[in-house]
């Protein structure tokens, strides 16, 4: 590349390539996103791998996830602690799952973690109620948020537990023509 | 271990089909991440597969791999220390093919950048392109505005857009096609100085008679009238079938043996041309058909598609998000009130059911009265206007658009009222979507079917025999009646394009800013447009029916096709981002695309119908075109065919005789059923792989329940049984 830039060594950038779906630009990029959230906290220079962590809210409060319903969900899944605490490991990780060119697999595995709010590994009726109230901003009324779960459920189970395991939930994501279209975030 | 863990391992090793086996190698000592590396190449089954094709062991693909960014980085570490100890050959072939792979990207980004109107469509539809990402800083808020006022148009509206531009390529190519076989000789072989045959058959000099150039003074006004109805110096030019000569060259010259047939080369290429676009129509079915069956039909699993796939993560801006989740509230209600009616259906006393019942069947009379009073003034029109063709000026021009306006206004006003009728009907909303298609399709198509009825009617004179028997058509009125049929098919076309250029200019700019500057309750009732994708589309397949039907005695026609499609592609985008809003209803648009293509393929056999009726039936006439001297168009063919030599004729014979063509139906056959049996083969497998699905999960629930019960049994065995 042209530019010399101090931000990254080329081997971090090289192991950053190789780990996610961006390129040197973009990467770099989103390094200065990162950077935009918390200009105080977040230093320039990542060579000597430092140890910054950025809460929820300031991650929340991007344009890109500011309306998402499931912003604090998609946080904590990429979390390690699970609080939503994201470094710029998990940031630059997240992006790329949810970037166009993340495999329908892997974009199944995370989105089964999103919908997953009391994270059992099921989707269980509680989850879906949770994510149908997110989508419809509450507007139906609880009989019917009930219908529709019961209803969900009952087309995507396939082992007959009354929830849905990740198996269920691959089987019938590979049904949904686009799914690899919406669940992408651009930035 | 813990029951809890147990599970955490069974629910999520890689494949995601947890066996015993797996679940033991879990709960084994060796570090949870190797057994994790282990298994990981199950789940990205794609690219490892690349991998491991390649010869070399089955490296991992980190970038698809579940695990936190610290390990992706540590693993990648322990790649890069093994590499040196392999065998060189496998880390060239790794960098071979990310270099592979990079190159494709960039292919794909490059090509993509030369495809028709990409970023068009992709801004409609609502995904955004990789490389525009690369956007410098100070533009991307702007883009990013952009993007949230006109919000997601759908994958609805974005098919009618993909249909157009596939239609605009169609039209194009059978242009060139037509040109290079047609056209271009014809304006050599003028040019060159060849003169028309006349007409060697034993007919009167009344027959031979036509004489399309204006006589006299023309007025400067007339030009333009003569512009939009294909007459006066437009009637006797390359864009109409009179215009073409019947010359046939045959040269023998040293060295080189020219010869070129303009009659057969007509036929042929009206022949190829058809063919083509048979065969364009149903590759294109065929893609879309793959993609309905693999994602199983639209309508099943639709609640547990929309709970967890309805959301687009990419919307950006307050707006658009309001609106997605009214998008995906009203979907849901769509499918709560079928079922509420299903429910209520199931309720209804007798004396109910049979009044609906009979209610229905009294509606569906009186669409299809409707419908045919449409058909009876569009046949009136036409005789109407074909009487009075040779009124001068503005009435005159009035009248020769007389049949393409009634068509226009029936089109317009009956589905309206179709409409009303539906709101009595009270079907389900997805059986009442479909009626109302099946009755838009049924009026566009077979109204043009009534014009063309009707003027062959006339050219045949089935009401004035008198006048045929001179000439085998009504020469009196039509001296070249293939012109005056490419005559009306150009005005429909071109009515079309005037009468969607005025909807937009007239009453859709101003609906806009009527909505956006005036509040009062009226308008807000009435609110902005909402692009509606059927009637848009059946819109899109009448013009492309026309020109198929017009193709064979205007050859022009698919030129001003792709012109008038082009024209339509700008004008739809501008009032799609300016005047109409998102719609509330999206258009399910992967089983509608199928739908489409019927209805365009329903249209090809229409126009199919004309062009053998034509080149079979009726004579050609006497005094222009390509076919002036031959009793039909068709019998060129064989005429040519006698001209072959010996091994080609006796080859054709062959092809054409039973001894071919009956082992060729039974090998078809053979090979039809093969397919279905295959087809019907992998149905059952995926409903026994279903089945077995449903088993294993039985299976596991059962074992861990036997878990469960042995455990307060012998708490110390537990450990040694398991292992």
């Amino acid at each position: 590349m042209g530019n010399k830039q101090t931000i990254f060594t080329d081997e971090q950038l090289d192991a950053y390539q190789d780990c996610t779906f961006f390129t040197r630009k973009e990467i770099l990029r989103l390094h200065s996103r990162y950077h935009e959230l918390a200009p105080h906290l977040v230093p320039m220079d990542y060579t000597n791998e430092p140890d910054c962590k950025l809460p929820l809210a300031l991650i929340v409060d991007m344009p890109e996830l500011k309306e998402n319903p499931f912003r604090n969900r998609i946080v904590e899944s990429f979390s390690e602690d699970g609080m939503g605490n994201l470094s710029f490991n998990e940031f630059v990780d997240m992006f790329s799952v949810l970037s166009e060119m993340a495999p329908r697999e892997l974009k199944a595995i995370y989105a089964f973690k999103i919908y997953d709010y009391n994270v059992d590994n099921y989707l269980c009726k509680e989850d879906l109620e949770k994510t149908l109230n997110k989508l419809t901003k509450e507007e139906l009324t609880p009989e019917e948020v009930e219908l529709v779960c019961e209803k969900a459920i009952e087309e995507a189970d396939l082992d007959g537990d009354n929830k849905l395991s990740y198996a269920d939930f691959e089987n019938m994501i590979t049904r949904a023509p686009d799914f690899l279209s919406t669940f992408h975030i651009r930035i | 271990m813990t029951i809890e863990q147990q599970r955490q391992g069974l629910a999520f090793s890689g494949s995601g089909h947890p066996t015993d086996q797996e679940s033991l190698r879990f709960r084994r000592v060796s570090s949870r991440m190797s057994t994790q590396i282990y298994h990981e190449p199950n789940s990205s089954t794609s690219l490892a597969q690349e991998e491991e094709q390649s010869g070399s062991e089955p490296t991992l693909e980190l970038r698809n791999t579940v695990f936190p960014m610290a390990l992706k980085k540590a693993a990648r570490q322990v790649q890069q220390m093994q590499v040196p100890a392999q065998f060189n050959g496998g880390s060239w072939k790794q960098k071979r093919i990310k270099f592979v792979r990079q190159f494709k990207s960039n292919v794909r980004e490059f090509l993509y950048f030369f495809s028709l109107w990409g970023k068009t469509l992709q801004k409609i539809g609502g995904r955004n392109l990789v490389y525009a990402s690369k956007q410098p800083q100070r533009l991307r808020p702007r883009w990013q505005t952009l993007l949230s006022l006109t919000g997601n148009f759908g994958g609805g509206v974005q098919s009618y857009f993909i249909f157009l531009r596939f239609l605009v390529i169609l039209n194009f190519v059978s242009f060139l096609l037509i040109a290079g076989f047609v056209l271009i000789p014809s304006i050599v072989f003028r040019s060159v100085g060849i003169k028309p045959e006349s007409s060697k058959a034993d007919v009167s000099s009344e027959c031979l008679k036509y004489d399309p150039n204006p006589q006299g003074l023309v007025v400067f006004y007339e030009f333009f009238l003569d512009l939009l109805s294909g007459t006066g110096f437009m009637e006797y030019s390359y864009l109409f079938y009179g215009y073409y000569n019947n010359s046939v060259i045959v040269t023998s010259l040293v060295g080189s043996h020219f010869s070129y047939n303009i009659p057969l080369a007509y036929l042929l290429t009206a022949v190829f041309y058809f063919a083509f676009c048979l065969i364009c129509i149903i590759v294109r079915m065929g893609k879309a058909a793959r993609v309905a069956v693999t994602t199983g039909g639209s309508d099943v699993r639709s609640y547990s598609m929309i709970v967890f796939t309805g959301w687009d993560y990419g919307c950006l801006g307050s707006k658009a998000t309001k609106l997605k989740q009214r998008n995906i509230y009203y979907r849901l209600q769509v499918d709560l009130e079928e079922e509420r009616l299903k429910k209520h259906a199931a309720s209804l006393t007798l004396c109910n059911k049979v009044t609906l019942h009979s209610l229905r069947v009294l509606m569906f009379f009186v669409a299809v009265g409707l419908i045919v009073a449409t058909f009876l003034a569009i046949a009136r029109a036409t005789t109407f206007s074909q009487e009075n063709s040779h009124v001068p000026g503005i009435l005159g021009l009035f009248y020769t658009y007389l049949p393409s306006i009634v068509i226009t206004l029936g089109n317009f006003l009956v589905p309206l009222l179709c409409d009303q009728i539906a709101l009595l009907e009270k079907y389900p909303p997805s059986a009442t979507v479909v009626v109302a298609l099946l009755r838009a399709v049924v009026l566009r198509l077979v109204s043009l079917g009534i014009l063309l009825f009707t003027l062959w009617k006339q050219i045949m004179c089935h009401d004035s025999r008198d006048k045929c028997n001179l000439c085998h058509y009504n020469h009196e009125d039509y001296q070249c009646w293939e012109t005056s049929v490419g005559q009306e098919m150009y005005k429909l076309t071109l009515f079309d394009l005037l009468v969607s250029i005025a909807l937009l200019v007239l009453v859709e700019f101003p609906r806009r800013m009527v909505v956006d500057h005036w509040s009062c309750k009226l308008t807000q009732w009435v609110g902005r447009q909402e692009f509606v994708v059927p009637s848009n589309v059946l819109g899109l397949v009448y013009g492309q029916t026309v020109v198929w039907t017009g193709a064979l005695f205007c050859p022009l026609l698919p030129l001003i096709n792709t012109v008038k499609f082009v024209i339509l592609f700008y004008c739809k985008k501008i009032t799609l981002f300016y005047n109409c809003r998102p719609a509330l209803r999206t258009f399910r648009s992967t089983s509608s695309a199928i739908f489409f293509l019927a209805v365009l393929l329903f249209g090809w056999i229409l126009a199919l119908v004309v062009m053998i009726y034509s080149v079979a039936v009726i004579h050609p006439s006497f005094a222009c075109g390509p076919f002036r001297s031959f009793f039909r168009m068709w019998k060129i063919v064989p005429e040519s065919f006698s001209t072959l030599p010996e091994g080609a004729r006796d080859f054709l014979f062959f092809i054409g005789s039973q001894a071919f063509s009956i082992p060729l139906f039974a090998i078809s056959c053979v090979f039809m059923c093969y397919f279905i049996a295959l087809a019907s083969i992998y149905g059952k497998s995926v409903a026994m792989l279903r089945a077995q699905l449903k088993l294993a999960g039985q299976d596991k629930q059962f074992l861990v329940k036997q878990i469960e019960k042995m455990k307060p049994l012998s708490p110390q065995h537990n450990e040694g049984e398991q292992d």
